[in-house]
């Protein structure tokens, strides 16, 4: 290979990695984004949602086999898709009897609004959820085994005759991690119920007066942003490995991903994902591997330095 | 209880016995505390009766699957002392295995390992940690407690600092560099007709990974005529694969050395590697350490991808292990005996070896058989090299390295002869 093909192949290679990995991370920091947005928790446990999102993908499709029929394409994207629903359920019971205790009305007006409950409620949760992760699921690495992981569309382009890969695995997943997130924008925007969590979330005290049930909304909104998390958890379960501690790798990545769009707002946390999903690839161009995520966190404070608000801290409507 | 005490405390009843003269009183009152010191005396010679061997491992956090797989060797050497009749210099007295978790850092290790010290002060030596950045903690304090200390970790440092008390059973990560690289040249040569001449380096920054890395870079490479045409160090857990992967594309190495330490960085790149074209049949890869035999990281990579990847490890069940192997996979369901399994076994029963010649429950003095062993029968037998003596740093003299081979979805030993079950696969390209 020419010196020119090797430059063209790693930028186009980057590029493609960025978006499809960035779209991926996109939707993890949504589920994080929307919960922060509409009740103002800080969530210490959404990497956990993560894992077990991915668990719930391994049992429909590899442990259980219940999706097994579908064959190795569509059978782990459709296991993703139902950890939804599944930890949809998890999350709003786990707000009825835990976080409702720390979150919303109750709190509203106290010294600290709750978030000294909440920081150490979340805490334990994810360490609970972890550690019941192991007893449960066990120490041993599992996936979502599927050909697509290991393979790849390869687009031959004219410049310099470099080869763009496209893995099957990300690029699907990060088509539906798209389709999820415009699904939820929607949600928001364009129904009943995305209304009533936008009043829950810019005015609790006033969304009650107008008839909104502001401890339901909350519950909604735990339940939605645990779930989305989820899926982006069954879709990551479809080209990596993991066990009942990886939550612990992508909260960072999903808390940079939020801050730099700017906390609360939901279309902000997709772009502040796919920036890290950027970022994490560009930088593997230029600096060694070990800083692929210390230059995460030099873009992210440059951000905060210029841009406090993040991307869309101001601008955007909140949830 | 209750009901003997309410009972007494009924005025009828009450009224109906006797006063109790003070000397009785008091006589019974003496005998009672002597009978509760006697069953506290009877019940420390009880617990005194099992010889104590200590696992500190990983069974949280990322390398917990390798902390398990050395529980299952420990508790299968410890029940086969147990069933065998115990340690017979001291009368037959049961082995007790008493557990650890290290965590997933060397802070916790080393509480881990301050935790077994004050809980166990009768100890009489251990196995642990796994990783070398935890063993290197452990050891610290398992020195200071003077307990002997059996460790399949690779890192050089653990027995760099003068310690009396650790025992370095594999061969050191500087040993395996200096024996590597004309192994694996040597088989390349007799597959392909010719010897390579550029490699390829990645590796993680763990203590493991850097001992071994940094001989190859100072003098082996040089040494062995290999011109590293792309070198990339990463930080474990690796979160994405595609530069990497996309370097040693543009460089094309003739082989790639791989030295990662757990399954799902394992996995990533494999995974990278085949979707790059660049598959176990077009670039040999040669990994170092346990994790590439485990039987997870066949099930999570797949056949297709992890066939052809070589690994050096510091003991397998190959030949001369067929009866262990055996008994081991019977009572674990585990599909091979692999590295970590077998070599806490054998800590395990060096352990006892160690006792047995001792003749006495004192661990200074298991700790002085140890370094006074020189043996080629026996467990020495279960250690690649077949010999088992220590140099005065606790290295074991004459250890060499394993090297294993992923051939149709299973891992066997390749190299050296004496334990290898099938021959060496490289692709000729």
């Amino acid at each position: 290979m020419s010196d020119p093909q090797i430059l063209v192949e790693n930028f186009l290679n980057a590029l493609t990695a960025g978006i499809l990995v960035g779209c991926i991370y996109g939707l993890m920091c949504v589920g994080l984004g929307l919960i922060f947005g509409v009740m103002r928790v800080v969530n210490f446990a959404q990497g956990d949602f993560l894992m077990l999102g991915m668990y719930a993908g391994y049992y429909f499709f590899t442990g259980w086999g219940l999706l097994a029929f579908l064959g190795p394409y569509a059978g782990p994207l459709l296991s993703a898709i139902l950890a939804g629903p599944v930890i949809f359920a998890g999350g709003m019971l786990l707000h009825r009897f835990l976080i409702s205790r720390v979150s919303g009305l109750r709190t509203t007006g106290s010294l600290d609004e709750g978030h000294f409950g909440q920081l150490i409620v979340t805490l334990g949760v994810s360490l609970v959820l972890q550690n019941a992760g192991l007893i449960v699921f066990g120490s041993t690495p599992r996936t979502v085994n599927t050909p697509m992981s290991s393979s790849a569309w390869v687009i031959e382009t004219h410049i310099f005759d470099s080869l763009v890969f496209l893995n099957k695995a990300r690029l699907i997943s990060s088509l539906l991690a798209i389709l999820a997130a415009i699904a939820l924008y929607v949600l928001l925007e364009r129904t009943r119920l995305g209304r009533s969590l936008r009043a829950a979330a810019d005015n609790p005290t006033a969304a009650t007066y107008v008839g909104v049930d502001v401890d339901r909304a909350h519950r909604i909104a735990f339940g939605l942003g645990s779930g989305i998390t989820a899926v982006a958890g069954g879709l990551i379960a479809t080209f990596l490995s993991y066990s009942p501690f990886v939550g612990l790798d992508f909260v960072i990545i999903m808390y940079a991903g939020v801050v730099l769009g700017g906390m609360g707002s939901i279309l902000g946390a997709f772009w502040g994902g796919l920036t890290v999903g950027f970022v994490q690839q560009f930088s593997g161009l230029v600096l060694p591997p070990q800083l692929q995520n210390a230059a995460i966190f030099v873009v992210f404070l440059l951000i905060l330095l210029l841009r406090p608000q993040g991307f869309f801290g101001r601008s955007a409507e909140r949830a | 209880m209750t009901e003997d005490r309410e009972r007494a405390a009924s005025p009828a009843r009450a009224a109906s016995v006797p006063a109790m003269p003070r000397r009785a009183a008091l006589g019974l009152g003496l005998g009672a505390g002597a009978a509760v010191f006697g069953m506290g005396g009877l019940r420390a010679q009880a617990q005194e009766s099992t010889i104590k061997f200590a696992l500190l491992a990983p069974l949280s956090g990322p390398w917990a699957r390798q902390g398990q797989l050395k529980q299952l060797g420990a508790e299968m050497a410890v029940d086969e002392i147990n069933q065998s009749g115990g340690i017979k210099a001291l009368g037959g007295r049961k082995v007790e295995l008493v557990i650890f978790d290290a965590g997933d850092s060397a802070e916790k290790a080393k509480n881990a390992a301050q935790r077994m010290v004050a809980q166990h002060p009768d100890l009489i030596g251990g196995s642990g940690a796994w990783l070398s950045s935890f063993t290197l903690a452990v050891t610290e304090v398992t020195e200071r407690a003077e307990i002997p200390w059996l460790t399949l970790s690779y890192s050089d440092a653990i027995t760099s600092r003068g310690f009396r008390y650790v025992f370095q059973m594999s061969p050191t990560a500087d040993d395996q560099a200096t024996k590597a690289l004309p192994t694996i040249l040597d088989m390349a040569q007799r597959a392909t007709g010719k010897k390579p001449t550029t490699v390829g380096l990645i590796s993680g920054n763990d203590a493991s990974a850097v001992s071994f890395m940094r001989p190859m870079r100072a003098t082996e490479l040089e040494r062995n005529g290999l011109k590293p045409v792309v070198d990339e160090t990463y930080t474990p857990p690796l979160s994405d694969a595609t530069s990497i992967v996309q370097r040693v594309r543009g460089a094309r190495p003739q082989f790639l050395l791989c030295i990662t330490s757990n399954v799902p960085d394992t996995k990533l790149l494999l995974d990278k590697f085949a979707e790059y074209r660049l598959g176990g049949d077009r670039l040999p890869k040669i990994g170092n350490g346990g994790a590439l035999g485990a039987p997870e990281l066949g099930k999570v990579v797949g056949p297709q991808v992890i066939d052809g990847l070589m690994g050096i490890v510091a003991n397998w069940g190959g030949k001369g292990s067929e009866e262990i192997s055996k008994r081991f996979v019977e009572r674990t369901g585990e599909p091979w005996l692999n590295q970590d399994s077998l070599m806490t076994y054998v800590d395990m029963m060096i352990l006892r070896e160690a006792l047995e010649r001792a003749g006495v429950a004192d661990r200074r003095k298991v700790n002085e058989v140890i370094h006074g062993f020189d043996m080629t029968d026996g467990v020495a037998k279960l250690s690649p090299g077949g010999r088992l003596k220590f140099d005065d740093r606790g290295r074991r003299v004459g250890a060499e390295l394993v090297i294993i081979q992923w051939q149709s979805g299973k891992p066997v030993a390749v190299y050296p002869p004496a334990i290898a079950t099938a021959e060496p696969i490289w692709p000729n390209t």
